[in-house]
């Protein structure tokens, strides 16, 4: 059980969850297809590694912010896919806010330096 | 939340369930990635190293995913738990030995600990009892304290100190009391009607009596009311006689009070004291703090009412000062040092507990070294490391610790048994919540003491040393054996410390069995007799019956003597006082001549075997009307005549009157209260002249057959004479061993408990020796390769057990003498550095030492010198 320490700082810390929850904001996905889309999304910025995707969709499920359910794929095989709660949809919302509010105060302050 | 606790507690209950679900979502990620990675044109291959390159090792993955969740700290443990168990089960013999060890260590303290809460700790069974105080008098001059005051004293105390809510006083003691047909012996007292509001009393029928009650009513415990009346509803309104004194029963009191003493019946006595002489002690008193008013400010008001009284009598209240004492402290005082001194000592079989499972732990974390160090080469934290062996130590203590309140339970009947009758409190002693709160404590701190420097060990094993170290070899760290002959001598100290006291206590002990008491006390049949007296005319009615009852129980069969005392030595009556002689030299007012008093009948010092010196024995012709006599014992002929002859001398003293008496003999000196007291000075009077004394009196019966056999007899004579005379019979032997129970509770509590450490402390270092002869094998191969003598390997064993038991005396040695000081009170006619002991304990452990040691040098010696060396 050791702990991985991986250096490839794929994803600001602290914003790995509110990716997942925009991300299933727009349709229901299994793991894989949440880590593609934030990459594609972010054209390659960020990449996502399995271990911390998986481990924080349980967080989040025992959060109370996803639901999970077995379900086929489009090519017909079995995988976990992961849905918005209300509580979910919530939070993103409340994240969303809180984020914009502070990226635009850092952005006003790199421009009054600059 | 709560998806959290119930998706943990279903991974925890399906585990399995869980970690496949986990599996299977890494393994599709990973195909997916694997998918997508051939859609974008690659070969399979390919598409699987991008795969991995991109996602990483897939089992890292699955275990990165599956520790996520509280519930994995908790099957870490289960599984170390498993693991220290399944050890514990390999090794049944160590397993077995260190349970019972400390399942000794810990019942013996669990037992005792049960005493000393219940008794010393535990708040009084009254209504918020902590707030209620005993009154002493103590002379300032000479710190002398009595538990004692005088009516008037107290009576003063009662009117003008503030910060009490009521003060008590109160006289009590065994007597008669007769009922409608039979009288019964039974603890009774004499309180005021501030007695219920200070103990806060609720009748269970009945009420409590006012001041007006004063000689006409009583209380009796639901106890005394269900032997004599059938139940409390019964009693309630009968009437009762108390010394002639018809009295009625206004309340029944619930069957848990009985202070003081044991107390069934008390009688209602009024506000204001019969006596009004301060300097008579008839007293004791009680009261109640008022709330918020501290022991410290109430004594300094009571300390300004002595000033006082001390300059409006500076006769009788010279130096004379109120002493205040929290109840509690004044009910456990006398039995607190015999319970710290057990105390301490179970602290020591627990030490010697500890360091018996320690020293096998120790060795067997050393064995483990290598496979330990594996485990810290591949990486196992400092913790993961630690915590299969604290685990291990944790589980033997907590069943130890279980075992040990198994052991406790039998042992606290077999204490209780054999404990003093005076122990306070004793029906008060039971195991409890805080007794098993120390108990668990005790099981905890025993795994920290044990198992810690084990673990610790286990933890600093540096991986390349200990794979270098091959123990089979005697290739160990030097360090090791330096520490386990550390624990040995740890061991021998703390038994010979126990053996030391177990041993002053026993000497004590075979001194106090061995003493000439100054009577003989074989085959003397003992009847307590109260017959109830008001008047004079009843006192001098009773004595006379007395007398004629003496001569017929002497023509009983199997009677030698009969005869009749106030003061009986180790009695519950008697008195004592200062007397003063005329004609001698003055007085000093501070160290006034002081005796015992006792009130005879003619033959009591032929009955006792008391021998006469000089002059004659009372006779039936010294009467009230003739001139008062005495006979003194010979310390008082010593300290008040020196070498002239006492006889027809004059000395008076406070009993009753102040009548000068003659001195018509000398006698013998008797040890009063208990063979543990010196001889002392005795003033012995006639019943016949101090006939209010002589009502409540031991009969004492010299027989020539066992003295329980004549009981019947002497009762039916008695009876048939009186039926109104309470009786209780015992016999002076009985008498004589009842005084010593708390020397005898002490040594043979403590000697038992000598006995335990001394047995573990043996297996301590037989184990010890036996592990140590083990692991020199190949060197002692060697060594007999090269032609040492068989004998000389023995002797070297045994010299090394005896050099750590040496050791180990020395340490003891000191600390006895630190812990001299804690025990001297508890001894008689002996020294605490008495050599005896000394001695014998220091022979004991050196044979016991050396005894353990003897089986493995013997095995030493038996070392094949070809199959030890070339064993692995």
């Amino acid at each position: 059980m050791g702990a991985m320490d991986d250096s490839n700082t794929d994803v600001i810390q602290g914003t790995l969850d509110m990716l997942i929850l925009k991300t299933l904001s727009l349709e229901p996905m299994h793991g894989f297809g949440i880590a593609r889309r934030v990459e594609q999304i972010s054209r390659g910025v960020f990449k996502v590694n399995p271990g911390s995707l998986l481990t924080a969709l349980q967080r989040l499920e025992r959060a109370g912010l996803l639901d999970a359910e077995w379900r086929q794929t489009t090519n017909s095989r079995r995988a976990k896919f992961y849905t918005l709660t209300r509580a979910g949809t919530k939070r993103l919302e409340v994240e969303t806010a809180d984020w914009t509010r502070r990226a635009s105060a850092i952005a006003r302050l790199l421009r009054t330096e600059g | 939340m709560w998806r959290q606790v119930t998706y943990g507690l279903r991974s925890l209950f399906h585990r399995s369930r869980r970690d496949q679900d986990v599996a299977e979502e890494v393994e599709q990620y990973f195909e997916e990635a694997t998918t997508d990675w051939r859609s974008r044109g690659l070969s399979p291959e390919q598409a699987k190293r991008a795969a991995r390159l991109e996602s990483g090792n897939l089992t890292t993955v699955q275990e990165q995913v599956r520790s996520y969740g509280w519930e994995n700290a908790i099957t870490s443990f289960i599984g170390d738990l498993r693991f220290a168990l399944r050890q514990l089960w390999k090794h049944p013999l160590f397993a077995a030995t260190a349970i019972l060890t400390l399942a000794l260590g810990i019942g013996a303290n669990t037992a005792i600990f049960t005493v000393v809460q219940s008794v010393l700790l535990a708040p009084l069974p009254y209504e918020d009892g902590g707030r209620i105080a005993v009154l002493n008098t103590r002379w300032t001059n000479s710190g002398h304290t009595i538990p004692r005051v005088t009516g008037p004293d107290a009576g003063d105390v009662r009117d003008q100190a503030s910060g009490f809510e009521a003060v008590s006083l109160y006289s009590g003691g065994s007597l008669g009391v007769q009922l409608r047909d039979h009288a019964v012996f039974t603890g009774w007292a004499g309180v005021d009607s501030n007695f219920a509001r200070v103990f806060r009393l609720h009748p269970i029928a009945g009420r409590v009596f006012t001041n007006a009650d004063a000689h006409r009513a009583v209380m009796i415990s639901e106890q005394f009311a269900r032997d004599n009346f059938g139940n409390a509803q019964a009693a309630l309104g009968q009437t009762i006689q108390v010394e002639n004194e018809p009295l009625q029963i206004t309340g029944i009191l619930p069957g848990s009070f009985d202070f003081p003493n044991k107390t069934q019946v008390w009688e209602a006595y009024p506000l204001r004291p019969e006596s009004q002489s301060r300097t008579a002690f008839n007293y004791k008193a009680v009261g109640r703090l008022q709330p918020g008013v501290t022991f410290q400010a109430a004594q300094a008001g009571l300390d300004g009412i002595s000033h006082r009284l001390e300059i409006a009598y500076p006769v009788d209240n010279a130096h004379k000062q109120i002493l205040l004492l929290p109840l509690q402290q004044a009910l456990t005082g006398e039995t607190r040092p015999t319970l710290l001194l057990l105390w301490a000592t179970v602290a020591l079989i627990l030490l010697i507990a500890c360091v018996n499972v320690t020293h096998p732990q120790l060795v067997r974390s050393m064995d483990r070294q290598q496979e330990l160090a594996i485990r810290q080469a591949l990486g196992s934290s400092r913790r993961q490391v630690m915590q299969p062996v604290v685990l291990e130590s944790l589980l033997i203590s907590l069943i130890g610790g279980v075992c040990g309140v198994g052991l406790a339970i039998p042992g606290l009947h077999g204490l209780l048994a054999i404990a003093p009758e005076k122990l306070p409190r004793a029906t008060e002693i039971h195991l409890n919540g805080w007794v098993l709160a120390f108990t668990l404590g005790l099981s905890l701190a025993t795994t920290l003491v044990s198992a810690l420097l084990p673990a610790r060990r286990a933890a600093n094993v540096n991986p390349a040393d200990a794979l270098k170290q091959d123990g089979a070899r005697g290739l160990s760290r030097p360090g090791a054996s330096l520490l386990r002959d550390g624990l040995v001598v740890a061991e021998v100290t703390a038994t010979f410390v126990l053996a030391v006291g177990a041993g002053l206590l026993l000497h004590t002990m075979a001194n106090l069995l061995t003493r000439d008491l100054g009577f003989e006390s074989r085959q003397l049949l003992v009847v307590e007799a109260d017959a109830p007296a008001h008047s004079e005319q009843d006192a001098q009615r009773v004595v006379r019956q007395y007398d004629e009852l003496f001569v017929q129980l002497a023509a009983l069969p199997g009677v030698e003597h009969v005869a009749g005392i106030m003061g009986l030595p180790t009695g519950s009556y008697g008195s004592n006082g200062y007397y003063s002689v005329s004609g001698g030299p003055p007085v000093d007012h501070d160290h006034a001549p002081w005796a015992n008093w006792s009130v005879a009948s003619p033959g009591y010092f032929q009955t006792m075997d008391i021998p006469l010196k000089r002059g004659r024995d009372f006779s039936s012709g010294d009467l009230d009307g003739s001139q008062f006599v005495a006979v003194i014992s010979e310390s008082v002929a010593r300290q008040s005549f020196g070498n002239s002859d006492p006889v027809g001398r004059q000395i008076r003293c406070g009993l009753d009157s102040d009548k000068w008496m003659t001195v018509i003999g000398v006698v013998g000196d008797v040890r009063q209260e208990s063979p543990a007291e010196k001889p002392g000075p005795t003033l012995y009077m006639p019943m016949s002249q101090h006939p209010f004394y002589a009502n409540q009196i031991h009969m004492v019966l010299r027989t020539q057959v066992q003295p329980v056999s004549l009981i019947n007899a002497v009762r039916e004579k008695i009876v048939q004479t009186n039926p109104e005379i309470a009786l209780r019979f015992t016999t002076m032997d009985a008498m004589v061993n009842q005084s010593m129970t708390t020397e005898r509770f002490r040594a043979a509590l403590v000697s038992s408990f000598a006995g335990v450490g001394l047995l573990l402390a043996t297996l301590g270092v037989y184990g010890t020796m036996a592990y140590s002869v083990t692991q020199r094998t190949f060197e002692i191969g060697i060594r007999m390769a090269f032609g040492a003598e068989k004998g000389d390997i023995l002797r070297k064993v045994l010299g090394h057990a005896a050099m750590l038991a040496g050791w180990g005396i020395a340490l003891g040695l000191l600390m006895s003498l630190g812990l001299a000081r804690m025990i001297t009170s508890m001894l008689v006619g002996v020294s605490p550095l008495d050599p005896l002991s000394l001695g014998i304990a220091s022979v004991v452990l050196l044979i016991a030492a050396t005894a353990a040691a003897f089986g493995p040098g013997w095995k030493a010696t038996h070392v094949n010198p070809m199959v030890a060396l070339r064993a692995e």
